[in-house]
């Protein structure tokens, strides 16, 4: 038994896969690549895989990582061409390894999420002020912000320690801009890019149009080293 | 355009990724000049659609010529409409995104009445002018094939050309026409009429209907153009065997209503159930061979990564030698990995080991159709089961641990009494009875047992085709006396819109008159109408009043034996002579065996020339 670890990308023309669809995909893509995949035990038997994060429709990302268990010893670069050969364009891996045993799950392993944001604004937003605004927002000491827990009730929830850094830049298009944004996971516990963008609009006035057609990229995903 | 919908449209929608054609092994070509381009078009939601063997054996057939590019449009559901019409947006073509009014043709597969609506609705969104009659020389023509195309007539002012019976061929005859067409460089006339003379083709611009004044019925029914024949021959393909399958089918990304490989073992069905119009329009029964069956599961299994085969057909366990396949695939070291279901089973054709042999791993419900309570009744429809049958059958299945039981019946069959609707209840009855007669050791922890009856409509070519269908009135007293009629709370009971069964019954059996019916439906919105939060029973009284058409001429009415039926220029192969002798067969309660055992000369023999049925 062996376990793979693979970082993918996840371009436009698939960004609006669910993560379920997602699942599918991969399952019946190993199934494709002749992938010996093991599966659970029990009365419901599943294939042996996961990702370290469920990806929201919309998201497109140049890092994504994803675990499988195989049953039989395959070296990382048939992995990597054989799944290519049969994933559909939108979605592409680019990098795998073989993990040894007791190596803990992904989703413990995260670090960072480096973010860039295609979001329209509204109509005549000084690009210069904008910035000032997101330092200032940066500068205080907390952020509070009404979070849904797992019972479903609100909660306040201070989000500055899960916020790095944020940084906005022009767009080619009127009353657009480009937001670099990185994110901490604490303890598994992250903050959603339109959330601090949502937050931003809640400490001043709105300045971001926070609507379906806001373009959210991972550009990065960060795990700790020793995962 | 592409861009536009990508960035600005699908974000809004609830199922972007159905509106983007990018799934694996769909077909993208290079157009050119002279590719035919074809919208293969289903008038219901992507996930149903999908779910359709008929189109992915047509896309997979169309798209193995160099020449021709196929491609698929669905009803956009009602959040994606809207979204079209706000921006105005034309309806387009999945794989290439091309608005549907650019193509050659739009071809509708059609597989239930209650999505006629969907049809126009999707021409319009398409920007194709909506009657034939009426559109322009540019325009694609519009095609529609199918088990409803069987009586075209509803339809006939909105669609140029209807393919009556299977496709496989045939479309690929009017796709070698258009091409001669388009060399010669004639006009939409030229091309109709040249359609109108490939065998199973009809083209209802070609013919012309005359009514009775004083009743309403039709007096004649004659093509208008000498080239065009008076009857239109149903098309079957005689090897189905060696007919097209496609090695590679869509798998979808989003969930469908049928999410797996559904491979055709056989067409047709010699059981001759009096209700059923599959059981009579796609005779003779014709199957595929093990061997063929074995290797083409295979290589879709390989092509797709599906992990579920169902083996289609109308009755399963009918296949001549079906432990031997099944034995087969379970065995074989590729299929054994997937799970098998078996779909359409009959209760006493299959035993219950064999269906647990395949299901090793869940034992989900166990779905059986009795279709009527009593075995009076299950005499007159001619479904050949016994109450012993259902019995044995479920007694097998809850030894075996099954829990969860699923009766489907039909109600408002003709001659049906109220004695026959309690009989429903009684059946569901003794189903309980049998598991609590199980040692509680070895059975299921928990007993479900389903009654579902929907409402009995007649078909065009079945025994009960000149039958009037019950009233809306009549169903409800007799949905309420089954409720009634249930005792036990182990056994719960479904049931059907008799609204809707209603409208079914209306354009089954329709002429061309609907056509105007149907518009004005339209234009007050109506679609989804099998969709329960979209039918508005209302709005269809309203477009009946105002065309001036009385719905119940076509639902409720008992016909003459002698009366031109609007479907009488068709010939299935299946004669009018022995639909009548078994309508009246059914008055009489008397039973018609199943082909192999005896055949009892529907006419398909002496349909085509050298065909002899084998069993």
């Amino acid at each position: 038994m062996v376990k793979i670890q693979y970082q993918f990308k996840r371009s436009t023309p698939l960004r609006f896969l669910s993560h379920l669809d997602q699942q599918r995909l991969f399952q019946r893509a190993f199934r494709r690549a002749n992938m010996p995949v093991e599966y659970s035990q029990g009365f419901n038997p599943h294939p042996r895989m996961s990702f370290a994060l469920a990806m929201s429709v919309g998201l497109t990302s140049d890092s994504e990582y994803g675990e499988v268990i195989v049953s039989e010893d395959i070296d990382v670069e048939t992995f990597i061409s054989r799944m290519n050969k049969v994933l559909p364009n939108g979605l592409e891996i680019i990098n795998a390894k073989i993990c040894g045993e007791g190596v803990g799950s992904l989703s413990a392993a995260l670090s960072k999420s480096v973010y860039r944001i295609r979001i329209n604004v509204m109509p005549g937003t000084d690009l210069a002020e904008l910035a000032e605004s997101i330092q200032s927002y940066l500068a205080l000491p907390q952020i509070l912000m009404q979070k849904r827990n797992k019972k479903g009730k609100y909660v306040e929830k201070d989000i500055r320690p899960f916020i790095e850094s944020i940084a906005v830049f022009t767009d080619q298009e009127k009353d657009k801009v480009n937001v670099e944004m990185t994110l901490i996971y604490i303890e598994q516990q992250c903050v959603k890019p339109e959330h601090v963008l949502e937050s931003i609009n809640n400490q001043n006035s709105v300045v971001f149009l926070i609507d379906p057609t806001i373009e959210i990229h991972r550009e990065k995903l960060l795990i700790k080293a020793d995962a | 355009m592409n861009n536009y919908i990508e960035k600005n449209i699908l974000p809004l929608v609830i199922k972007p990724i159905t509106y983007l054609g990018n799934e694996v092994n769909a077909v993208h070509k290079i157009p050119n000049a002279a590719m035919i381009r074809f919208a293969f078009a289903f008038p219901d939601t992507y996930e149903v659609g999908m779910s359709h063997l008929g189109m992915k054996i047509l896309y997979g057939l169309l798209n193995e010529e160099k020449d021709i590019w196929c491609e698929r449009v669905f009803a956009p559901w009602v959040d994606m409409e809207e979204q079209l019409r706000q921006h105005d947006l034309p309806l387009y073509g999945l794989e290439s995104m091309m608005p549907l009014s650019e193509y050659d043709f739009v071809g509708f597969t059609l597989q239930y009445e209650m999505s006629f609506s969907n049809i126009l609705n999707m021409l319009e969104l398409g920007k194709i002018t909506l009657r034939s009659a009426e559109r322009k020389e540019a325009e694609p023509f519009v095609m529609a094939g199918g088990p409803c195309a069987y009586n075209p007539e509803p339809l006939s002012d909105f669609i140029d050309i209807f393919v009556i019976g299977e496709a496989e061929e045939v479309i690929l005859k009017i796709m070698a026409a258009h091409r001669e067409w388009k060399k010669a460089g004639g006009n939409r006339q030229d091309f109709l009429k040249k359609a109108a003379t490939i065998e199973g083709v009809y083209v209802p611009a070609f013919y012309a209907v005359s009514y009775d004044e004083k009743t309403g019925v039709i007096t004649a029914f004659t093509p208008i153009i000498e080239t065009a024949p008076a009857t239109i021959r149903k098309q079957f393909i005689e090897d189905l065997d060696r007919a097209y399958f496609p090695d590679k089918i869509i798998v979808s990304y989003t969930e469908t209503v049928h999410d797996r490989i559904s491979y055709e073992i056989f067409r047709g069905c010699g059981r001759g159930c009096r209700f059923c119009q599959a059981g009579m329009i796609y005779r003779p029964t014709r199957e595929k061979n093990v061997s063929t069956i074995q290797s083409k599961i295979k290589a879709l299994i390989a092509s797709t990564g599906y992990d579920e085969v169902s083996l289609s057909s109308l009755s399963t366990g009918d296949y001549s030698d079906i432990e031997t396949l099944i034995k087969n695939l379970v065995c074989d070291a590729e299929v054994g990995k997937v799970s098998i279901s078996l779909p359409s089973l009959r209760i006493d054709s299959l035993s219950i080991e064999m269906l647990e042999e395949i299901q090793k791993v869940r034992k989900a419900g166990l779905t059986l159709a009795p279709e009527a309570g009593t075995q009076r009744m299950r005499d007159v429809i001619n479904k050949g089961v016994t109450e012993e049958n259902l019995i044995d059958t479920v007694k097998t299945a809850f030894e075996k641990g099954w829990g969860h039981v699923k009766l489907y019946f039909m109600i408002g069959l003709p001659g049906e009494t109220l004695a026959d609707i309690e009989g429903i209840a009684d059946l569901g009855q003794k189903v309980v009875d049998e598991y609590y007669k199980i040692d509680r050791e070895s059975r299921n922890k928990s007993l479900k047992v389903v009654l579902s009856a929907s409402s009995f409509v007649p078909k065009p070519f079945t025994p009960f085709q000149w039958m009037g269908q019950n009233t809306p009135e009549e169903f409800k007293n007799k949905q309420r006396h089954l409720k009634a009629s249930i005792k036990d709370r182990k056994i719960s009971y479904s049931w059907h819109d008799s609204g809707v069964s209603f409208l079914e019954a209306v354009f089954a059996r329709g002429d061309r008159r609907l056509g105007l019916v149907l518009e004005k439906a339209h234009e007050k919105g109506c679609r989804f109408d099998g969709w329960g939060e979209y039918f508005d029973l209302q709005k269809w009284t309203e477009a009946f009043a105002e065309a001036g058409i009385d719905p119940e001429f076509y639902a409720l009415r008992n016909r003459d034996y002698d009366e031109i039926l609007p479907w009488d220029f068709i010939d299935t192969g299946v004669t009018k002579k022995f639909l009548k002798a078994e309508a009246e067969k059914a008055e009489a309660a008397v039973t018609t065996p199943f082909c192999p055992e005896n055949c009892s000369n529907c006419g398909i023999m002496e349909f085509k020339k050298g065909w002899k049925c084998n069993g």
